[in-house]
């Protein structure tokens, strides 16, 4: 987990979330991400697969082919157990971060 | 293996997996786009434009999974050499180990690579082919000049065809000594066939290969560097080559072999003379060789020169020998490795076996310590580590231990080559020539990772349970199998290879009591080879050789002497077809008798060399003056041709020439063909002193209490009087006959090598998981002992669990023995292959070591205190 890296935790923290529902596709992740933040978040399309691959790689995540409701051959992701804790621990890592800048934000 | 095999193909398709993902995103990006209104093109260039760089994110991913695969190497290379650094011992032990396997299979490669394996030093060198008629007269193709000319008139598949005539020795006039030298005669189109160019200088032309034209030679680079000093003025230099003024023309390239693997110091043109009469060039014996026309096989070689060949064979080979006589097409290799191909297949198959054992050691090693350390890797794979990782880093740290053997095993067959090819005999499997090259370090570097791919497969496959953590019980019943099939392994491989070499020696007991049919012992042998061109006229030779026996026969204290011009048991003998002999009286004798052997001997020659007359007597001096040079048959041709009745006193024709000869003894078979074969029809003729053999060979047969360095020094002297440039060669008999005993005695060493050390192998094997087994059971012990079981019911117990798996071992060893038992068939003399005494006695062997390696195991275990092994957990 990208701990020292805030920017990319959030990308995985937003990923874990998405896929805590259930298997997804890329794409997917993105039309997730987009709605329930209702237009305010938009995913990278270029940053999403190298960071699926990383999870994948990190055993957080795994992926499998297979075909969508439009059939068509898409890389399903799900969480694993280790991704399930990882998202645990990245979630109370993000409030405290959001917690910590929004301190900062009132301070002046 | 289908996971893994799935997991290969996901590593190799993984480029194309995720451009295939990336490529549905796009799709699904553009149908959504569409969804909404776009045109389709404009829904690609929005999807498109949206994703960003494709190469980027390609590098991006790509970047993820190497960087990964560095990463976890690098781990995993740290983490295996701070284990092995932490237990130096089992390092060291499997290192070893594992380089006497790795070690002894190199040493053997680069002994047999050559043979088998390497290119041989001609360009497409697989078009190359030997050819010739196949017959009982040599062991392999020869052909004859008459035959060969049509041969080449008339055949299609070869784009060249060549002869040489079989080695002969020269004498080259250098200083004052003269040298005797490997001389070969070839047709001006040989080197030019086997696609060889000279170093300096030109090749042979059809000028120069024309009869009567002025001689020429060719200098072996070693010969142009030893004799000349590797000058450039050798060219064009005339030097005397059996008394012949010859110009050197060229120089033969560094490493030039000659197809059949001789020794060659001097080619010159070979001259074959298609004027002469048929019956002279039929005859004539040559060596031919040829090059295919690119495409055309073997076989289909051997069916296009099938009707040439019987057409030929119809004019040159005599009718009553056609039914024995084939033609041979062969490929170069085959033709160089005939005689040792079996026993190099043979001793690589042991060497390997070996190493097998040494992998089955070392796996066992890594089980046990994989045992041990079943807590922390159990741990490890609790917090996390997946299955994969844990798998790799086993094989990590096995692929190291296989570096250290490959390592220390080259270190090893580079001092083992030395020795080898001081042992081996001469000439054979060409040891001179093998080297540790870099073929060698290949084969040993792939050896060594197959064989750390392999021991390291056992350990990894072995799943770590999590009660390993609570730390009672924590074996796995799987383990303990695999390891008693190990052992198991072991004891038949090692079984297979002592049956080998029990057989091997049993061979080599049978070939050295092998009755001779004469005496070896004090004989000593003076071989010359005085030179034709030396005394042309039939008078000269007569008394050049009447004066050398004189003069050798009265060398003082030189006890019986005799002459002859071939020895037994191994040495070119004369010999005719057995179908041209005619017995007085009788119809003549039927076909396919194979060849018969003869030779011009001195009176003496029976006394001297010990070989009993059966009937009849021995020749006498007052015969060798006048009149008809009579006969004395071998045993087995007396056989042949009078069965039971008398021979003494008949006549027989030997050629079918209406001549006839007397009869007057027979003499008990020698050995004349090698030991291991059957006794040859000979027969003997009385050399007379009217008349002078026919040619050079002489063999002067001393049996004497003289050394043969002081006896060789008289021999010398006398026939430097006699003619200063006739070169001697003085042996003893047994020297002789020991020749042919060296190639048995080699591959029987080095097999009964291979099978000590696989024994030991097998032993520490044994004996390492029976320890290992009691050390795990020592709780189970201790219980058992506390609620009242003897020592000796415990022993029982440990020692009926080794017999168990001793018992298999040696039962699938026996069935692997007699499984490969028909290819050795080839390799032994007067041994079956399936020899129960053999077969039992290193079954015996096998068990007894089994049970000495049980002896300590069982001995601790009887020891086991129970208040102790309790109170431990």
């Amino acid at each position: 987990m990208g701990n020292g890296d805030n920017l990319q935790g959030a990308l995985d923290l937003l990923i874990l979330k998405t896929l805590q529902k259930g298997a997804h596709h890329g794409f997917g992740i993105t039309l997730h991400v987009q709605e329930t933040s209702q237009g305010l978040l938009r995913m990278e399309e270029g940053s999403l697969y190298p960071a699926l691959h990383r999870l994948e790689r990190d055993g957080l995540i795994q992926g499998e082919w297979r075909v969508t409701p439009n059939s068509r051959r898409a890389r399903f992701y799900k969480l694993t157990a280790l991704g399930k804790r990882g998202l645990v621990q990245a979630e109370s890592n993000w409030q405290s971060v959001a917690l910590g800048i929004q301190r900062v934000l009132r301070s002046t | 293996m289908t996971v893994i095999w799935a997991r290969i193909k996901r590593w190799l398709n993984r480029d194309a997996e995720w451009r295939e993902e990336i490529e549905g995103h796009l799709a699904m990006r553009q149908e959504w786009h569409q969804a909404r209104g776009a045109s389709a093109e404009e829904s690609r260039m929005l999807a498109r434009r949206q994703f960003g760089s494709l190469i980027g994110t390609a590098e991006k991913v790509r970047a993820v999974h190497v960087r990964a695969w560095l990463e976890t190497t690098l781990q995993d290379l740290r983490y295996a050499l701070r284990g092995l650094r932490r237990s130096p011992g089992f390092t060291a032990v499997a290192c070893l180990t594992l380089a006497v396997g790795v070690g002894a299979s190199t040493a053997v490669y680069s002994v047999v690579d050559p043979l088998l394996f390497r290119r041989l030093p001609y360009p497409n060198d697989n078009q190359l082919v030997s050819l010739g008629y196949f017959g009982p007269i040599d062991t392999n193709e020869f052909n004859v000049v008459s035959s060969y000319l049509d041969w080449r008139a008339h055949q299609r598949p070869f784009q060249a065809m060549t002869s040489m005539r079989p080695a002969e020795h020269c004498d080259l006039l250098a200083g004052e000594a003269p040298l005797r030298l490997d001389c070969y005669r070839v047709e001006a189109s040989f080197l030019g066939t086997f696609g060889v160019k000279p170093l300096r200088g030109r090749d042979f032309t059809e000028d120069d290969d024309r009869p009567g034209a002025p001689a020429v030679a060719l200098l072996s680079f070693g010969l142009w560097q030893r004799a000349f000093g590797g000058g450039e003025g050798v060219l064009g230099q005339v030097v005397t080559v059996d008394d012949q003024p010859t110009r050197v023309v060229g120089v033969l390239p560094k490493g030039f072999e000659m197809p059949q693997l001789g020794d060659a110091d001097l080619l010159m043109p070979e001259r074959l003379n298609p004027g002469l009469p048929r019956a002279q060039n039929s005859s004539s014996f040559l060596r031919t060789f040829a090059r295919l026309r690119d495409g055309v096989s073997i076989e289909q070689a051997r069916a296009q020169m099938r009707s040439v060949f019987d057409e030929v064979a119809q004019l040159d080979v005599p009718p009553q020998l056609r039914s024995e006589v084939y033609l041979v097409v062969r490929s170069l290799r085959d033709r160089r490795i005939h005689d040792v191909k079996l026993a190099s297949w043979m001793l690589l198959g042991a060497v390997l076996a070996l190493l097998l054992l040494a992998c089955a050691n070392v796996a066992n090693i890594l089980l046990a310590r994989a045992f041990a350390r079943r807590r922390e890797i159990a741990m490890r794979a609790a917090i996390g580590a997946s299955r994969g990782r844990l798998v790799r880093q086993t094989l990590t740290e096995s692929l190291i231990l296989g570096l250290g053997g490959c390592l220390l095993g080259c270190a090893f067959s580079w001092a083992l080559i030395r020795p080898l090819a001081y042992l081996a005999p001469e000439g054979l499997f060409h040891l001179e020539q093998a080297r540790i090259n870099g073929r060698c370090l290949l084969f040993a570097f792939a050896v060594s990772v197959c064989a750390a791919l392999l021991f390291g497969m056992m350990p990894a496959l072995e799943w770590p349970r999590p009660d390993a953590l609570i730390g009672w019980n924590a074996t796995g019943r799987t383990r303990q199998l695999s390891r008693k099939i190990l052992a198991a392994a072991q004891i038949s491989i090692s079984l297979v290879l002592l049956t080998a070499a029990s057989l091997f020696l049993r061979s080599l007991r049978n070939l050295e009591t092998q009755p001779l049919g004469f005496e070896s012992e004090h004989l000593v042998i003076a071989s010359l080879a005085p030179s034709t061109r030396h005394y042309p006229s039939a008078a000269a030779r007569i008394s050049f050789f009447n004066e050398l026996e004189a003069r050798l026969s009265r060398i003082p204290g030189a006890g019986q002497f005799a002459l002859a011009d071939s020895l037994p048991p191994l040495g070119a003998a004369r010999s005719r077809p057995y179908s041209n002999l005619r017995v007085q009286g009788h119809p003549p004798v039927a076909p396919h008798g194979g060849m018969v052997l003869f030779r011009w001997v001195t009176p003496g020659y029976f006394d001297t060399m010990r070989i009993p007359i059966l009937a009849g007597r021995a020749f006498r001096e007052d015969e060798r003056t006048s009149g008809e040079s009579p006969l004395i048959l071998g045993a087995s041709l007396a056989h042949r041709l009078f069965g039971d009745g008398n021979a003494v006193g008949q006549y027989i024709d030997l050629e079918a020439s209406g001549h006839w000869w007397p009869i007057v003894g027979v003499a008990a078979d020698v050995k004349n063909d090698g030991l291991a074969q059957a006794p040859s029809l000979e027969y003997y003729r009385l050399r007379m002193k009217t008349s002078a053999p026919p040619d050079a060979n002489s063999f002067a047969i001393y049996r004497t209490s003289l050394g043969a360095a002081a006896l060789g020094e008289w021999v010398r002297e006398q026939i430097r009087t006699l003619d200063p440039a006739l070169p001697v060669t003085i042996q003893t008999m047994d020297q002789r006959v020991d020749r042919l005993r060296e190639q048995p005695r080699f591959i029987a060493l080095l097999v009964t090598l291979f099978g000590v050390l696989g024994l030991f192998l097998a032993a520490v094997g044994i004996y390492g998981v029976l320890s290992f087994m009691i050390m795990q059971q020592t709780r189970e012990i201790g219980v058992r002992m506390a609620i009242g079981a003897r020592p000796r019911d415990i022993a029982l117990d440990v020692q009926k669990q080794a017999g168990v798996w001793t018992i298999a071992g040696i039962g699938a060893g026996v069935a692997a023995s007699l499984a490969l038992a028909g290819t050795m068939r080839g390799l032994l003399f007067e041994v079956s292959p399936y020899d129960p005494r053999a077969l039992s006695l290193a079954a015996v062997v096998l068990a007894v070591s089994a049970g000495l390696a049980t002896f300590i195991p069982c001995r601790r275990a009887t020891r086991v205190d129970p208040l102790r092994a309790l109170r431990h957990e």
